[in-house]
């Protein structure tokens, strides 16, 4: 038992490993198929398997027939997260500030009460909005726009970023704005001048949720856009739908994973540094 | 005193007056379009009472969506729950380990469900999909995945199994990484062997954490429908249409708003009871058996 | 006197901070706030700052409602027991901080920064970051902030409690000498410690779950403490206390103690009093017996805590003297260095006669 244990670990944490790897090595080998390598049935090393070919890859960049345009959603993504992150945050940090400084009251309602009001909103499940939001949103001639969509993506992140910043705040000592204040700042210029840029670290770990839940929606994406405006997650699942090849759709659903891996790897870096939600 | 006021409502009223223009506002106006007979061929606020709340009460495609949901979600977050705090439990002691494994699991929580789904749909490809290839190899039947429905229910959960376990982990993980040491030093010097000092130390000191990320992640699960969309489009028939998709079906599909309406509302009111009953009870039985 | 405080209270939920507090403070020099951990120190120095505000009470300055001005117009400077700098900046910029819109021109701010550098020795940090810092230099730059520009008053709550007893001796000596170099300036600095006060010199106020004890020169406060709560709070050890009697020109401490009665006693008359005597002012030998329940060395005293008769006591010898729990002592208490407080109000009836 006590010789096996450490293999026992070994063995279960290399079997989970694999399994969460599995799925993206199968779209990467999939990426380098053509036709012949697909319906073959299920085939894995390039050379020796299968033929690999760059096709699919290159289709995914405009050039050559039948390609698919995966760059303009990409394009879209990137400006609706961004903009809806940054707008988020902005909202989000000033209200988490007033949160964790200041006390509220009106009648029974009180901080706790408006900070889990802003919190539970994440409870909600999409699709109890999403009617009401295709309806408000056709009033507003919004529908199928990039801008309908930043709204739609505000309130959503919105509570992800008050969440994280009125624990960040929380994290630094009242004492620290009252020194400003004795120093001469009013609120705001205690805010803007002294806080802010101690809450770096929680900037952008609340950015980071930000973009990443923002990234990955499709539900409203997909409810709120027909035509004109296309985000990736979309994009990618209607040609799922379409009859795609898998080449094609193993490459974009990569690309479009890309930047998220990315920030794994920068999240983990983060965690190592335990500066996640606090102040060094 | 000292114009504070104008301080306090410059920080907090633009956030929230956008919170409640986007949600409030549009939960309060369902509730009202719930009562109305608003469908594709007669838009509009109308006044019918309660016709949509009758008709769903009699809706079995809509109660077995919802008791479809409960097993996907609770099944699902069940395995999460204890394969991540096996894994965590693995690691935990181990700084070597730690961090390769920490980014390996965070891509998967990270990554775009439905894009993830696109690819696990060809994973589980009955012909040509490495999931048959690897059941044939230890010299089974290929599995009809997605054409049968407990194949499909599987399939499922086992997605949401997949991305999910590793946010079961981190927390875990982390509620590990902050146990006191002493309780367990003192089980070993009273000859607990491994086994009695988890199941009477460690497995107490993290039931708050554990009720926290189960309770999340029941929250999180009980919205399941994107995934269901790619891979099984709710089949095969209905056997895998979680309430959400049920919902979006009558809603912006069929546009029979005001039922829909109805719908959420109903799912809304419901998974709220539900999920505050569980957060009782799970608090209850497991950190009551602490003290 | 122009700084008047009238009915302060400040209350949070059911806590009362701050009860009623009355009273008035000169212009300049300096007033120690001493009061137990929770009296109300920082609540109250947070009012004067105009951090807190009250929930009634009104606070002048020559006539002047100051509770209209909120901190950021209030001329204050304010030093907090954590080490509370700006974490971003460099020391210079630290201490240049408050000037910043004070409108002004570069010469007057670099003439300032370097009389306050000076003063506190910190001209070789300027270009660190406060977390680069030990305590004792991060609390100097605290206090340099605070002096860089004109202030009405100064604020230190216990500024020196989180910094090793060395160091502590050291600053308490270069805040005195600064404190009292200001002409225009009120200092009010809050401790706990009654040996604090006395270094500190100048006024002390006693401070007790939110109420003013005792205000006073701190000579006065030190010799004639107002009641058995002051005596307690300015002593440390706090002074012991013991219920006891006057009768038939004695003393009589407990039902067996009886002592003579000293002469200051002479206008008393017979019946139940509260005696009370300084741990330093007990001392070894004599013909009361009780036994060591506890013996610590501090510094260069030892403090023995007594199973007397009559109850605990607290006595403070010079020198490291080695008792172990259990021991036999016998002690007298010298009836000159007895005080009495009234039984029922525990208001000072007597004090010794100072010397």
């Amino acid at each position: 038992m006590e010789r096996l244990y450490p293999l026992l670990k070994a063995a279960a944490i290399l079997l989970w490993s694999a399994f969460v790897v599995a799925p993206f090595l199968w779209a990467l080998t999939t990426s380098f198929k053509t036709a012949n390598g697909v319906t073959a049935g299920p085939t894995y090393i390039p050379f020796v398997d299968y033929e690999p070919s760059l096709a699919a890859w290159q289709g995914l960049f405009g050039s050559g027939g039948g390609s698919i345009d995966i760059a303009s959603p990409f394009v879209s993504s990137t400006v609706v997260t961004l903009s809806a992150s940054l707008v988020s945050l902005v909202l989000g940090t000033l209200a988490a500030y007033g949160l964790s400084r200041f006390s509220y009251k009106a009648g029974p309602v009180g901080n706790n009460d408006l900070t889990f009001f802003f919190v539970s909103q994440r409870i909600m499940p999409p699709v109890v909005l999403a009617i009401p939001f295709f309806l408000m949103l056709g009033w507003l001639g919004l529908l199928d726009t990039i801008a309908g969509l930043v709204i739609v993506y505000v309130a959503l992140l919105l509570p992800i970023s008050v969440w994280v910043m009125v624990d960040f705040f929380n994290s630094i000592p009242r004492e620290l704005d009252e020194t400003a204040m004795i120093d001469g700042c009013t609120p705001f210029e205690t805010f803007w001048r002294v806080i802010l840029p101690n809450s770096v670290p929680g900037l952008v770990v609340a950015g980071i949720f930000c973009i990443i839940f923002g990234w990955n929606d499709f539900f409203f994406a997909f409810t709120l856009t027909f035509t004109q405006t296309q985000l990736l997650p979309v994009a990618i699942v209607s040609l799922n739908s379409s009859v795609t090849p898998w080449w094609s759709l193993s490459a974009s659903a990569l690309i479009s994973v890309a930047p998220l891996i990315v920030i794994a790897f920068l999240v983990e870096r983060y965690l190592d540094k335990g500066s996640i939600g606090g102040r060094k | 005193m000292y114009g504070l006021t104008r301080y306090k409502l410059f920080f907090l009223l633009p956030g929230l007056l956008v919170l409640l223009a986007i949600i409030l506002f549009p939960l309060i106006f369902t509730i009202r379009v719930s009562f109305s007979g608003w469908d594709a061929v007669r838009p509009g606020l109308d006044w019918i009472g309660g016709v949509n709340y009758g008709r769903l009460l009699a809706d079995g495609r809509f109660w077995q969506s919802l008791s479809r949901l409960g097993l996907m979600a609770v099944s699902a977050v069940a395995i999460e729950y204890v394969l991540g705090f096996g894994l965590a439990l693995l690691v935990w002691r181990q700084i070597r380990f730690r961090r390769l494994v920490r980014v390996l699991f965070l891509i998967p929580m990270m990554t775009t469900p439905v894009v993830m789904a696109v690819i696990w749909r060809t994973v589980f490809h009955e012909s040509l999909g490495p999931a048959n290839d690897l059941v044939t190899l230890f010299g089974f039947a290929p599995i009809p995945w997605l054409t049968n429905a407990q194949w499909a229910t599987f399939v499922v959960i086992l997605v949401d199994v997949w991305q999910w376990t590793p946010f079961m982990f981190l927390l875990l993980l982390a509620g590990l990484l902050s146990l006191p040491r002493e309780p367990l030093l003192a089980a070993a010097i009273d000859g607990a062997g491994p086994i009695r000092a988890f199941w009477n130390v460690t497995f107490p000191a993290m039931a708050p954490i554990s009720v926290g990320a189960i309770i999340i992640r029941l929250i999180e699960a009980s919205k399941i429908m994107e995934t269901v969309y790619v891979i099984t489009s709710g089949g095969p028939g209905t056997s895998t249409e979680t309430s959400s998709y049920y919902i979006f079906i009558r809603g912006l599909r069929d546009f029979q708003i005001g039922y829909a309406a109805a719908l959420s509302i109903t799912y809304l009111v419901i998974m709220i009871v539900l999920l505050t009953i569980i957060a009782k009870l799970l608090t209850k039985t497991l950190i009551k058996a602490e003290a | 006197m122009t700084y008047l405080l009238d009915n302060l209270t400040v209350k949070q939920g059911s806590d009362i901070h701050l009860d009623g507090v009355t009273l008035s403070l000169p212009n300049a020099g300096v007033v120690t706030v001493i009061g137990r951990t929770l009296a109300g120190k920082t609540t109250l120095l947070k009012v004067l700052a105009g951090l807190i505000a009250p929930q009634s009470g009104s606070l002048t300055k020559d006539g002047a409602d100051l509770l209209a001005i909120p901190a950021w117009r209030r001329r204050v400077g304010m030093v907090y027991q954590q080490f509370v700098n700006y974490p971003h900046l460099s020391v210079r910029d630290n201490i240049v901080f408050p000037l910043k819109r004070s409108g002004l021109k570069p010469a007057a701010v670099a003439e300032k920064l370097s009389y306050v550098t000076e003063l506190l020795g910190l001209a070789p940090l300027l270009d660190r970051r406060p977390e680069e810092l030990s305590g004792g230099q991060q609390q100097r730059v605290a206090l340099a902030r605070s002096l860089v520009k004109d202030t009405d008053f100064l604020l230190l709550d216990e500024p020196l409690v989180n910094l090793d007893y060395k160091l502590r001796e050291q600053l308490r000596d270069e805040f005195r000498r600064i404190f009292h170099a200001s002409e225009n300036r009120l200092v009010v600095y809050s401790t706990t410690e009654p040996l604090e006060a006395m270094i500190m010199q100048g006024l002390v106020l006693v401070l007790h779950e939110g109420e003013v004890v005792q205000v006073g020169d701190y000579r006065d406060v030190y010799r004639r403490p107002a009641n058995t709560t002051a005596a307690t709070i300015f002593n440390d050890p706090p002074m012991n206390l013991f219920g006891g009697r006057i009768e038939a020109g004695q003393v009589k401490i407990g039902d067996e103690t009886v002592l003579r009665m000293p002469g200051h006693f002479a206008n008393l008359s017979d019946g139940k009093y509260i005696f009370g005597i300084r741990a330093s002012e007990a001392v070894m030998g004599g013909i009361i017996t009780g036994r060591v329940a506890l013996a610590e060395i501090n510094g260069s005293t030892t403090v023995l805590h007594l199973d007397m008769p009559f109850g605990n006591l607290v006595l403070e010898r010079e020198g490291v003297a080695l008792h172990a729990i259990g021991d036999g002592v016998s002690v007298t208490l010298p009836p000159a260095r007895l005080f009495a407080f009234d039984a029922d109000t525990r208001n000072l009836v007597a004090a010794p006669v100072s010397d």
